[in-house]
């Protein structure tokens, strides 16, 4: 362990092709075309500072009722298997769709956590199946930094604690560059391919709908904000009671020395201390790693939109000119 | 074996006390099961044991007080003896089914005794007593007393007996006894062992003390509680079994009576004289024994020579209801006798006054002859009861010198001389008999022929009630004259009379319609002084019976005027349950009238609950939260109207339903991008909500799903499927047929919908227009030209629609000023970041001061800044100046909230 702690953190993901054919596969299959979410296991080996992915299993799908299912069994059980097959099976990661690239959220923190914790060198791969039949294939590999994980770790998410680790939305996850690879043989066979298969329509990312898109992506967005703005009045509720608090203390301690100063004028004994803290409990502040959360998720929706809205921009323009030439021919 | 033994021992124990020998050799079966079973412990089998555990459980009760009492009794401590004494008191009434079946236990015979010893040693020692505190000396001398009082009560005998031989319980105490394993031969013996068994019981003196006071008291009960009754039932029964047969003759008596308990009875007399002092609850004694006697003697009503005139009859008449409400009365005998009284009074001659008044007595009997308030009279008593009404009735209408009324005194009663006074409210008679008919026809099944039959009897009811109103026209008072109008008027308001519906035409007016008199009726009472309660009742009744007739304008403006809306839920239930039929009622005719909003309006509250079944009072709803108690099902049974007022649940919610939908379809289609959707009806968007939930949506079947599956249509403007999915030949039988002239509301349904789909289509596809040509709509919408303009003129100037006409041309311009959804959505993302900017700012107001918190600045700055980015983006899309004015806006609203927070933060 100690001697892969030294090593130089990962760099970049190398995925295979297997790998994203599969989480394809399986999302589309079990995904309910990208509404549902789906979830697997990612296997591969750290090689110098890439992170080679070289396949993968999904987490299967089991009801409420079947309670007696054991997952990290079954991941185990799995994992042997594999090795008998004489595959990787060197648990790397986990993968996990999204939808409209909602997928900042607390679950997926505490997992990654978890994962980082046991696996340093683990990572979570995000799909978006959405995306991918628009034309663009989108896996992104994310980890989460080390401040965060120390943040993580001391699990005290108070604005103090915030404030002391420099703690940001932006601070929290950092995104690794995904390579995909194939081998030789595969390129090869795709280049068949595609010399066979000549009409095939590669053009879906010419696609101009633009605005139901950005509509959906708007809704999430807003969604997002109300969710951040209840968060806010919660915590200024809780700065409000806190002030009033501090006050009451205080006008408890202005009282406590005047009355101590009359008696030492009359030459009584002062009053007895008394616990601060047991007449003015000291107030539980909500903590704050919501907020952080969903101004990250915002920050990832702002991300998303601007990109969209740069590509359509492009395909707009092209269309434009595309119908002048029309026009003029 | 032992168990032989001691049953053997246990006998000859009691041989002592006992004196026949036939009766000796029967005991051993019977007595000890009676005395002492209940101390059977573990090598008796399960089975036995399953069957005494009430019995144990109650012994073991009062074992343990009883240890407890020893305990207090070692420390004297008389305030919890006395607590304990009374406690076992309680067990032992508890137990005394069980002390009915298995004999008075030992035990507890044996701790009276105790406590009795213990509480004379006591009083002896009187240095003790002056010793003890106040309160425990009281505790003591009230022990004292009601100790002696429960034993000479209750088990005076057993705990002299145990005086007698003390011994013998304790030396059977732990013994097994036997089981009963001869309850066959019990049986047999039964009369023959169980009487004799108890030879010092008292049931002997009972019987004799009975037997020359009144052979004919058919009830003993009363002498039996006095001083025996908790001692053993089986002895009672006895005795009844005995009264029963006739088995009770003088020797068996005289058999016993030698056994030598005259002794004790002359000490029992003593007490039970005493009590008779006492207390009170005796005084039954007598009252009983003056209805009862009557009953017994009926056939000779009276003497054979007595004279029979007024004074006599009408001592016997109140001999005869001074045994009313008594409980060993038999009602049915009484109007047997009343009836008797007064066919007698008629031979004779004794006058009308008499026969009125006896006519009420006995209508009153028959009202009184149901004890139970919740069940209904029999049929053949509800007939006869309908015909002494009337012949009442026209006794009074036929002889106006008969005054009869509650306000004469019985002393003013004037049975024989001319202006005859008799006291007795017919109007009383009369609102309980509509009563009593109401309450017929609830315990009746609606759907049964009885129902048919009962609901034949209204015609009598009614008319009844109209003699009766016509009787008081001339007589009554104001009062009455509004008590009678007000059921007329119950009765007349539900019901449809085709004769009053106008079909439009200016045939003349018809006389004698419902109309006509519920208008009489309900003004005298508007005018005179009435109760307000009445008077509600009357508007109800009134609005009812006009929206029943499609009087729509009169209806609604009785409703408006009466101001009952306001006021209405502080009158009485039944009049809550009114009005909710009177709203439901208006609402129906305000959508055959084709004033859908107002049928709206009217239905929202009663369908809005889902529980319309409960507020019109036809029937009971599971109460999920709070499962009510039985007196308050049966409160609320009484109040359900009968079957043939109800109103159809199921036209109710489909009325309700396709004005929803006419109303909401298009105010969603108008409103889908608003930020915060207001809904007309929430009932509605539920049942959309369900349909959409369904994984597989079939075609419709029930009323709800055609409705649905109509508003889906309405929504993309298909103005045929909805219409054929609201009339059709499932919706006509199962709702349209049942209104009055289904044809015109069809027609008028059609129309609505046509309109409706036309504003839905307007608002939905609006923005995929350049313009529009007014004859195409009309062609798609199958309406008139005229009436499509004047829908698009409507919504122009709501500025629903942003448009123009062209006149000439005959089309609408549309002026694409809305902004798209993209573009709304954009907005409402603007709006939402202002508030969260706002309240961030509101943060720092708060933090200020307080800690420095640099990190906060750099996010405040931040997240401004990536709207602004995001509204960069938008503008290049086409979407100019709202969001430049937006910025703009947006400083300037913090600049102001910024001085609004500065003021506030002072006040903190």
């Amino acid at each position: 362990m100690a001697t892969r702690k030294q090593r130089a953190p990962v760099q970049y993901v190398q995925l295979d092709g297997l790998v994203v054919l599969k989480l394809i596969k399986h999302c589309q299959e079990e995904g309910a075309g990208g509404t549902d979410l789906v979830q697997g296991v990612l296997l591969g080996l750290v090689v110098d500072n890439r992170l080679e992915i070289t396949n993968c299993f999904p987490f299967p799908r089991h009801s409420e009722d079947q309670e007696d299912f054991n997952e990290v069994q079954y991941q185990m059980e799995m994992m042997r298997n594999l090795r008998h097959v004489n595959i990787d099976h060197l648990h790397v990661g986990w993968y996990q769709s999204t939808y409209f690239g909602t997928f900042i959220n607390r679950p997926l923190i505490d997992s990654q956590y978890n994962y980082q914790d046991s696996i340093e060198e683990s990572v979570v791969l995000i799909y978006d199946p959405l995306k991918t039949t628009q034309g663009f294939l989108s896996v992104k590999a994310y980890r989460l930094t080390p401040a965060m994980m120390k943040f993580h770790s001391e699990n005290d998410f108070t604005t103090e604690n915030i404030t002391k680790h420099g703690m940001t939305f932006d601070k929290m996850f950092e995104e690794i560059p995904v390579v995909t690879k194939n081998s030789h043989l595969v390129n090869s066979l795709l280049c068949n391919l595609e010399e066979k298969d000549k009409e095939a329509d590669k053009f879906n990312f010419l696609d101009l709908a633009t605005s139901s898109m950005l509509q959906k992506n708007l809704r999430q967005l807003m969604e997002c904000v109300d969710a951040t703005t209840m968060d806010i009045n919660k915590y200024l509720n809780c700065q409000r009671q806190i002030m009033r608090q501090q006050q009451a203390k205080q006008q408890y301690l202005q009282k406590r020395q005047q009355d101590n100063a009359m008696r030492a004028q009359r030459g009584e004994p002062p009053l007895p201390e008394e616990d601060l803290n047991k007449l003015f409990k000291p107030l539980q502040s909500p903590p704050r790693l919501d907020c952080l959360l969903y101004s990250g998720q915002i920050d990832n929706y702002c991300q998303q939109i601007s990109s969209f809205s740069t590509q359509s921009l492009g395909k707009l323009f092209m269309a434009e000119s595309l119908q002048n030439d029309g026009q003029s021919n | 074996m032992s168990r032989f033994f001691k049953a053997g021992s246990d006998s000859e124990s009691e041989t002592e006390s006992s004196e026949d020998d036939e009766i000796i050799q029967q005991r051993p079966s019977a007595a000890p099961v009676q005395s002492r079973t209940f101390q059977f412990s573990d090598d008796e089998d399960d089975s036995r044991r399953i069957v005494r555990s009430a019995k144990d459980k109650r012994f073991d009760e009062m074992t343990n007080i009883i240890q407890q009492m020893k305990n207090h009794k070692q420390i004297k401590d008389m305030a919890n003896v006395l607590n304990d004494f009374e406690a076992l008191i309680k067990a032992a009434d508890k137990a005394k089914k069980v002390i009915q079946e298995e004999g008075v236990p030992r035990f507890f015979i044996r701790c009276l005794f105790d406590l009795e010893e213990y509480a004379n040693e006591c009083w002896e020692d009187k240095e003790w007593r002056k010793s003890i505190s106040k309160n425990n000396s009281k505790s003591f001398t009230s022990l004292r007393q009601k100790l002696k009082k429960y034993i000479r009560e209750k088990y005076e005998k057993e705990v002299n007996d145990y005086k007698e031989n003390p011994d013998q319980g304790d030396d059977d105490k732990r013994d097994e006894t036997p089981a009963p394993q001869d309850e066959e031969s019990e049986d047999e013996v039964d009369t023959s062992v169980k009487a004799p068994v108890k030879p010092k019981l008292p049931a002997p003196p009972v019987i004799k003390k009975q037997l020359p006071k009144s052979m004919d008291d058919d009830d003993d009960d009363d002498d039996d509680i006095d001083w025996d009754s908790s001692d053993d039932s089986v002895e009672s029964d006895i005795d009844d079994e005995q009264f029963d047969t006739g088995k009770l003759t003088a020797e068996y008596f005289l058999k016993k009576s030698d056994s030598g308990t005259s002794k004790k009875e002359k000490k029992r007399k003593e007490p039970k004289q005493m009590k008779l002092e006492e207390t009170d609850e005796e005084g039954d004694w007598e009252e009983v024994k003056g209805g009862a006697p009557l009953i017994m003697e009926r056939p000779k009503m009276f003497g054979k020579d007595q004279e029979i005139n007024v004074d006599a009859v009408l001592k016997k008449l109140y001999e005869i209801t001074s045994a009313r409400g008594k409980k060993g009365t038999d009602r049915n005998e009484q109007i047997e006798l009343l009836k008797e009284l007064r066919e007698i009074a008629e031979t004779n001659n004794l006058g009308l006054g008499i026969d009125v008044k006896l006519y009420f007595n006995i209508i009153g009997a028959i009202f009184d002859y149901n004890p139970n308030t919740l069940t209904s009279m029999r049929n053949d008593v509800w007939e006869s009861c309908l015909s002494y009404l009337q012949t009442l009735l026209n006794i009074l209408i036929d002889h106006p010198e008969v005054n009869v009324g509650e306000h004469i005194k019985e002393d003013d009663e004037n049975l024989t001389e001319a202006p005859l006074y008799v006291r007795g409210c017919f109007l009383t008679l009369v609102e309980k008999m509509d009563e009593e008919f109401t309450k017929m026809l609830q315990s009746c099944d609606a759907h049964s022929t009885e129902y048919v039959e009962r609901l034949q009897d209204e015609r009598q009811v009614c008319d009844i009630l109209e003699k009766t109103l016509r009787y008081l026209e001339i007589k009554g008072t104001t009062l009455e004259i509004s008590r009678i109008y007000l059921k007329r008027i119950e009765h007349l308001y539900y019901k449809f009379d085709t004769s009053c519906v106008y079909t439009g035409d200016n045939e003349p007016k018809k006389e004698g319609t419902s109309e006509q008199t519920m208008d009489k009726l309900c003004k005298f009472l508007y005018t005179s002084e009435t109760p307000d309660r009445l008077r509600t009742r009357a508007i109800l009744c009134h609005i009812y019976h006009h929206a029943l007739h499609n009087r729509w304008f009169q209806a609604r403006d009785l409703m408006l005027m009466s101001h009952l809306q306001d006021n209405i839920g502080h009158s009485d239930i039944p009049t809550q349950l009114l009005y909710n039929r009177t709203l439901v009622q208006l609402g129906l005719c305000a959508f055959r009238q084709g004033n859908i909003r107002d049928a709206h309006n009217a239905l929202v509250d009663i369908q809005s609950s889902n529980r319309a079944k409960e507020l019109l009072a036809q029937g009971l709803l599971p109460n999920r939260q709070n499962e009510r108690t039985p007196e308050q099902e049966k409160i609320e049974k009484r109040r359900l109207f009968p079957y043939h007022m109800h109103i159809n649940l199921e036209l109710l919610e489909c009325v309700y339903l396709v004005s929803a939908m006419l109303l909401e379809i298009p105010f969603m289609a108008a409103h889908e991008m608003d930020v915060r959707r207001r809904m007309i009806s929430k009932n509605f968007h539920h049942v959309m909500k369900m349909s959409e939930r369904q994984t597989l949506i079939g075609p419709p079947e029930s009323m709800r799903e055609h409705v649905v599956a109509a508003s889906k249509s309405m929504k993309t403007g298909d103005w045929k499927a909805c219409k054929n999915f609201i009339i059709n030949d499932k919706m006509n039988a199962k709702v349209w047929d049942l209104f009055f002239q289904p044809d015109k509301v069809r027609d008028m349904i059609t129309v609505k919908i046509q309109e409706e789909s036309l504003r839905t289509y307007l608002f939905t596809y609006s923005n995929v227009y350049d313009t529009l040509s007014l004859h195409t709509l009309a062609e798609m919408f199958e309406l008139d030209m005229s009436v499509v303009h004047r829908i698009i003129s409507k919504m122009i100037i709501n500025e629903e629609l942003m448009a123009s006409l062209a006149e000439p041309t005959q089309t609408v311009i549309m002026h694409r000023t809305e902004p798209s959804r993209l573009q709304s959505l954009a907005l409402q993302l603007s709006d939402k970041f202002l508030t969260l900017v706002e309240n961030n700012e509101r943060i720092l107001e708060v933090k200020q001061g307080i800690y420095p918190f640099q990190n906060k600045r750099d996010r405040n700055d931040r997240q401004p800044g990536t709207s602004a980015a995001f509204q960069h983006h938008t503008q290049g899309e086409g979407y100019g100046p709202p969001t430049s004015k937006s910025v703009t806006n947006n400083q300037h609203w913090n600049r102001r909230n910024n001085k609004n927070y500065s003021r506030e933060s002072r006040n903190y």
